[in-house]
């Protein structure tokens, strides 16, 4: 899976395309540990060209979310399809993770 | 062949080897039975792929020897219920059933929890030299679908 990576100067958006899975999985959380520790903690992941998310792609926005607030920041979800909202609810990350609508509504109070 | 008779289901079936590139193919699989059953509706072709991945998952991820363990999928649509069978030639387990989800933080665990929150069967056997699991999901219940659209 490749992912496009946008660098706002305030937030970077990370929008991952395909199937979030175990294979997906690592290589995006790899970058958001990266980002984290360059000082980037806050972090919007586009899901819009997501189609199907599995139990690694949850774990990897989780371990991303636990890295960013560990640093002072935060990470965002936006434009879940309707698998990757069924799943967050079925596991009840919706909680921690707020499916935003877009992007920009993410970006709230940034 | 199927016959004006219709028959009590028809068969999708997949085998190659248990490894990450072949997830799509069993993506493909499902994809393929919903394309022939189009009265199937699409959220329960949705979550019963959730499910059935989140199963093929781990056999990917802990079937030994790694790379070697080779599957055998098989889906059948019937009219009241969508099934899958799979079997690995994978080392035998015991999963660990009913163990409900994990808290919010934890990165991982959530895969049987997830499949057993949208199937309606869930059955693991150890057969033989085969791991033996069957799924299925029975049609237009609501299982899962709290708060969807």
């Amino acid at each position: 899976m490749d992912f496009e990576e946008v660098d706002k100067g305030t937030h970077v958006v990370l929008a991952p395309e395909g199937k979030f899975n175990l294979v997906a999985a690592p290589p995006l959380k790899a970058r958001i540990d990266d980002l984290v520790a360059a000082g980037k903690a806050r972090l919007v992941v586009d899901l819009h060209a997501v189609d199907f998310i599995d139990s690694s792609g949850l774990g990897a926005l989780i371990g991303g979310l636990k890295s960013a607030r560990q640093q002072g920041g935060d990470l965002r979800i936006a434009a879940a399809g309707t698998q990757v909202r069924a799943v967050l609810k079925l596991t009840n990350l919706d909680r921690i993770l707020t499916p935003y609508d877009t992007v920009e509504e993410a970006l709230h109070g940034w | 062949m199927a016959g004006e008779g219709a028959p009590e289901s028809k068969e999708y079936t997949l085998e190659g080897f248990a490894v990450p590139d072949q997830l799509d193919a069993v993506h493909a699989l499902l994809a393929r039975a919903a394309g022939e059953h189009p009265e199937l509706d699409p959220m329960d072709v949705m979550l019963f792929e959730t499910a059935i991945i989140e199963i093929a998952n781990n056999v990917v991820e802990y079937g030994r020897p790694e790379g070697e363990v080779r599957w055998k999928f098989t889906i059948r649509v019937r009219e009241d219920e969508i099934e899958a069978e799979l079997d690995d030639t994978g080392q035998t387990f015991t999963p660990e059933r009913g163990k409900g989800m994990p808290g919010e933080d934890a990165e991982g665990g959530r895969g049987l929890a997830l499949a057993e929150a949208v199937l309606d069967q869930i059955e693991f056997q150890r057969l033989g030299d085969t791991n033996h699991w069957r799924m299925v999901r029975r049609l237009g219940q609501i299982r899962g679908t709290d708060g969807l659209a």
